[in-house]
């Protein structure tokens, strides 16, 4: 078997007019590019005499990662208050219409946020 | 999409361990205080355009040998031997659809890789599938990205969930597939290459690759497939699909992901031993497929039992005091129906003669599922010259040695 690079197919190309070769079509999709888009939340000075929002994803782990950061930030930041949030469910995004009230009145009571993916 | 800071921490995948997520917290709370407190870059404000990709449709020549490891290396295979994709092979592949090759089926998560006639074909090439299956793996593939089905959850979860296609129709017969005695076993082309055209499509149209978005922690044998139809002409009930409102001359594909299957023997084969044997073993965590044979569901229907009656008796008496949403501790006093309602479950007529029930479980389901799953069925399109096609491979069919 010839020694083919399969990241430049060099090795491959003097290959043509053999019957035994086969010529093969991509079978990997082509996607549109999502955007990036940018960062806007502004970061605070100081997490002092602030309201952290601890958000917990639906899995397990999450909901036991977030209190033990909220006692940890505690120690740090003695005035800093805490607030949860829990998702609502598996790949349901929190802006979906079932939800987003809920989550724009939480959202709206925080400084910032924290996201534990119990993954 | 958003750009978010995000921070890697060492607590093990899915652990609850207090000491664990301490450490793992302790580790990595200077660089989440960081990222709350320092200020944005230019570049996290107004990130560069992403390169554009650009793909070739031809992409190797070589030899069946260079062209399965080319493919493989590039993370385009599962593992066993492909058929090459030749434009001669992709061409016939494509009389199975009257649909233009560049058409766009829908759209596979992760990467919402345009699932064109053509791709699709390419990837049913691979698998060793016929022309005729065509029409099915189309409808697969706009039937799991069904909202309702969840594969957003099930293709990337932990827990190792395989789709399960269950067709109806005349197709099942059209295309040869094995409905009938070891219907989930290998051997039948059909049930085998339709199974994994769709792995192969949800990894290289959908870009779902193994340990990077599909996450399973110990993976699924089905995902190679698991594709059956019901036994319609030993079944005395009406097709599972006529049940799910479709008219009985349609084909129809039904999904669900399960992660698990097993088998089990009443200890009578009248009707309240096989209900009972249903009962005992609805395990899982909301969902349920049964496979029922022909004979057991003869007895059944003899006894009065429809598809609906025998799906409300088992919602109604399968009950657990183990699994989610019961706390540790609890499980003694704790019991719970298994199944919400009977949204949550399907009877399948499947197999040949014999004792053995099956059980194809899931997760979720019904009203107090926070997953908003269900079993989808989709009708199956055909193309205008059906009855050719089918007459073409109608022969494709192992006769084996006699001894």
């Amino acid at each position: 078997m010839r020694n083919i690079d399969v990241d430049t197919l060099k090795g491959a190309a003097d290959m043509s007019g053999d019957d035994a070769l086969f010529e093969v079509l991509s079978p990997w999709a082509e996607a549109d590019l999502v955007p990036m888009e940018g960062l806007t939340a502004p970061r605070l000075n100081d997490l002092n005499g602030k309201k952290i929002g601890l958000f917990c994803n639906i899995k397990q782990a999450s909901s036991r990662i977030q209190p033990v950061l909220e006692r940890r930030l505690k120690k740090r930041y003695p005035g800093a208050e805490f607030s949860y949030y829990r998702g609502q469910a598996f790949s349901v995004s929190e802006l979906e219409p079932q939800n987003i009230d809920k989550f724009n009145t939480w959202i709206d009571e925080v400084d910032t946020v924290i996201l534990a993916i119990g993954d | 999409m958003p750009g978010i800071r995000s921070i890697s921490e060492n607590v093990p995948c899915e652990s609850t361990v207090k000491a664990d997520i301490e450490t793992g917290v302790v580790e990595v709370i200077d660089q989440i205080i960081d990222a709350l407190t320092r200020p944005l870059t230019e570049q996290e404000q107004n990130p560069p355009p992403m390169d554009t990709e650009e793909k070739s449709r031809i992409v190797f020549k070589g030899s069946l040998e260079e062209v399965n490891r080319f493919f493989y290396r590039r993370g385009w295979g599962d593992g066993m031997p492909i058929i090459p994709p030749t434009e001669e092979a992709v061409a016939e592949m494509l009389t199975g659809s009257d649909l233009p090759p560049d058409h766009v089926v829908t759209e596979i998560i992760p990467r919402m890789g345009k699932a064109t006639v053509e791709k699709i074909a390419v990837n049913a090439v691979m698998a060793g599938a016929l022309p005729t299956y065509m029409p099915v793996l189309i409808t697969a593939c706009q039937t799991i990205m069904e909202p309702k089905t969840r594969f957003d959850t099930f293709e990337v979860s932990t827990g190792s969930w395989a789709p399960c296609y269950i067709l109806n129709g005349s197709i099942r017969k059209d295309i040869n597939l094995n409905c009938s005695s070891g219907t989930l076993s290998p051997g039948d082309i059909a049930n085998a290459t339709i199974g994994r055209a769709m792995g192969l499509i949800v990894k290289n149209i959908g870009g779902a690759r193994k340990a990077i978005e599909d996450m399973g922690v110990l993976g699924n044998p089905s995902k190679y497939s698991l594709v059956m139809g019901e036994n319609e002409e030993e079944c005395p009930w009406e097709p599972l699909h006529v049940s799910r409102g479709f008219s009985k001359d349609d084909n129809t594909v039904t999904v669900f992901f399960p992660n698990s299957y097993s088998q089990t023997i009443p200890m009578q084969t009248d009707d309240k031993g096989i209900l009972q044997a249903m009962i005992n073993n609805a395990r899982g965590g909301g969902m349920a497929g049964f496979l029922l044979n022909p004979p057991h569901t003869k007895y059944l229907a003899n006894e009065g039992w429809t598809r609906e009656k025998a799906m409300e008796y088992v919602v109604e008496n399968a009950v657990t005091n183990t699994g989610p949403g019961i706390p540790v501790g609890e499980s003694e006093n704790a019991v719970r129906k298994v199944f919400s309602d009977t949204s949550c479950i399907i009877i399948v007529c499947v197999g040949g003669p014999g004792v053995f029930t099956g059980i194809l479980t899931t997760a979720g389901g019904g009203a107090m599922s926070t997953f908003g799953n269900e079993f989808v069925t989709k009708k199956i399109e055909l193309p205008k010259n059906w009855d050719k096609l089918v007459a073409k491979y109608r022969n494709v069919i192992p006769v084996y040695e006699k001894y």
